[in-house]
């Protein structure tokens, strides 16, 4: 199933006495590769947490799927520490996403082989009996987006999937992130790396409270509108 | 299920009777504390290893404190003296969801806030249960603080069945979701868990445990009895499964042996302090294997 076109509509959030977003207007459209982008603190991760639906917003945010029917939604978070004193394995992290049936009770057969093929892909088969307290941060990001991968998504949502994962890492996601994108899905990113985002995104979404800038790549993402609004954060980070 | 438990009872007696089991088996009462324990220690073990996911360890201890507020009105308001659980059931639950309601309306921390419900409830169960004491025989509440297996009836065991058929049919479809909120919340929402909800299930399937543990356990000690084996399978184990059933084992083990024990020695302790210290015994020897023996080091995190 192609992935569901977004349109968001005067989206405002505020917690407390602080706006954190202010009257956001936008439309993805269905199947797109599309990237949020904008500087630290600008709202990029709260646009996304009222998307799916976590955060009390005014503004309408809706979902065109195609057919009318809602399709999956996977969604990688942005690294996050996982239990460390619980004796649970990557493979038990998957069994608990994929079925109803308690996880100590043993993962059924029909949800091991969408779980062999989800850790096959990230890269994690051979790490799958270590427990989730001693997994690298790269570990953990590569686990999240397992997850992800199941059931297969028609909507992907990813926040800084790539903060820490080595090159290699880093490779390895940009292409499963292509591939899904290929099959159809739509995929919205929020991505720091600009070099990145202008060569794979079809669209992108400048964030800073309120939209700096909406459209296609090539006309979005110009020197101009890099110098003015990552000026500080990108020389930031390459020092 | 009366005839069911004479059935039991008189099939347990007869193999007493002739040798097979130990002589303990030749009192009624034994008998219901042992049938009890064979339903408690599975649901305490597996309630407890969500617990311990959860970090909501003091919240059943705060429950088992709401559950002496709990029999003190029941003795106020005239229910019986042994079993006053209209009482303890209404009272438990609106205790455990007001605190839920509570959490995240406060700015305070989640051990903080059920620090204070704690307090709260021990402070007025104790006083409560001291004022109508003058009017009951102590050892009734002495028994409902520590447990005491003389006192149990078919109707408790009608009561602790109901919990468990209740916590099977809506906790176990439910496990996976309820590990996983606890993870990760967010996480859990995307995959379409309603997290609110799960958490109060939980709570609820908690609260009515603890109350229909009270006979056996005592209102004081529920909480250690759901802690305690999960710490100590935690202690060895690797994975989900092993800790969920070494979890259910050991706590099974403490009930039986906290009760047989002090019978077949005639030491004179409540049962509720015997299968504790039971448990904290099993806690100990884990806790020295994973430090002494090399295979369980790497288990460390």
């Amino acid at each position: 199933m192609p992935g569901p076109a977004i349109h968001v509509r005067d989206l405002s959030l505020q917690l407390g006495a602080s706006p954190v977003l202010t009257d956001l207007q936008f439309s993805i459209a269905g199947g797109a590769l599309h990237c949020l982008i904008g500087p630290n603190g600008g709202g990029k991760t709260s646009t996304v947490r009222c998307l799916l639906g976590q955060m009390p917003h005014r503004g309408s945010i809706e979902f065109s799927w195609p057919g009318g029917t809602r399709g999956s939604i996977g969604y990688v978070p942005q690294l996050i520490e996982m239990e460390k004193t619980l004796p649970l394995t990557i493979d038990d992290f998957m069994t608990v996403i994929s079925q109803n049936r308690p996880a100590f009770t043993g993962t059924r057969r029909s949800a091991k082989a969408a779980i062999d093929a989800a850790l096959e892909r990230v890269g994690l088969t051979a790490r799958r009996r270590l427990m989730l307290g001693s997994l690298s941060g790269g570990e953990r990001q590569r686990l999240l987006f397992a997850q992800a991968l199941i059931p297969a998504p028609d909507l992907l949502v990813l926040d800084e999937p790539m903060t820490s994962l080595d090159e290699a890492g880093a490779r390895l996601f940009e292409q499963l992130i292509l591939e899904i994108h290929a099959g159809g899905a739509t995929v919205l990113w929020i991505n720091h790396d600009l070099e990145q985002v202008a060569r794979l995104a079809q669209s992108v979404t400048v964030i800073d409270k309120r939209v700096l800038a909406h459209g296609a790549t090539a006309t979005t993402l110009t020197a101009d509108m890099q110098r003015g609004v990552f000026h500080a954060p990108v020389a930031g980070r390459a020092a | 299920m009366t005839p069911v438990y004479a059935w039991l009872r008189e099939q347990l007696m007869l193999l007493g009777e002739a040798g097979l089991l130990p002589s303990v088996f030749f009192y009624e009462f034994v008998i219901n504390a042992l049938l009890c324990s064979l339903v408690i220690g599975p649901l305490l073990g597996c309630v407890g290893t969500m617990i311990v996911a959860k970090r909501m360890a003091f919240f059943s201890q705060a429950i088992g404190n709401a559950a002496l507020t709990g029999v003190a009105i029941g003795v106020l308001i005239g229910e019986s003296y042994t079993a006053p659980y209209v009482s303890m059931f209404s009272f438990c639950l609106l205790f455990g969801i007001v605190l839920n309601y509570t959490r995240p309306r406060t700015r305070l921390s989640a051990d903080a806030l059920i620090g204070v419900f704690l307090s709260i409830s021990l402070a007025v169960g104790a006083s409560l249960v001291l004022y109508v004491s003058a009017r009951v025989n102590t050892h009734i509440l002495e028994s409902v603080m520590f447990g005491s297996i003389l006192t149990v009836s078919d109707l408790d065991m009608d009561v602790l069945l109901v919990v468990t058929l209740i916590t099977l049919l809506a906790g176990l479809p439910l496990y996976n979701k309820m590990l996983l909120g606890s993870l990760n919340a967010s996480l859990a929402q995307v995959r379409g868990v309603n997290v609110q909800a799960v958490e109060y299930v939980f709570i609820v399937l908690v609260t009515l445990i603890t109350v229909a543990c009270v006979k056996i356990i005592g209102a004081v000690l529920v909480e250690a009895l759901l802690l305690i084996p999960a710490a100590a399978a935690r202690n060895l184990c690797r994975t989900l499964r092993s800790f969920v059933w070494t979890t259910m084992l050991l706590a099974t083990l403490s009930c039986i042996g906290g009760i047989w024990i002090p019978m077949q020695w005639d030491i004179p302790v409540p049962s509720g302090g015997a299968i504790v210290m039971l448990a904290a015994g099993f806690f100990i020897v884990t806790t020295l294997i994973r430090n002494l023996v090399p295979g369980f080091r790497e288990a460390r995190l």
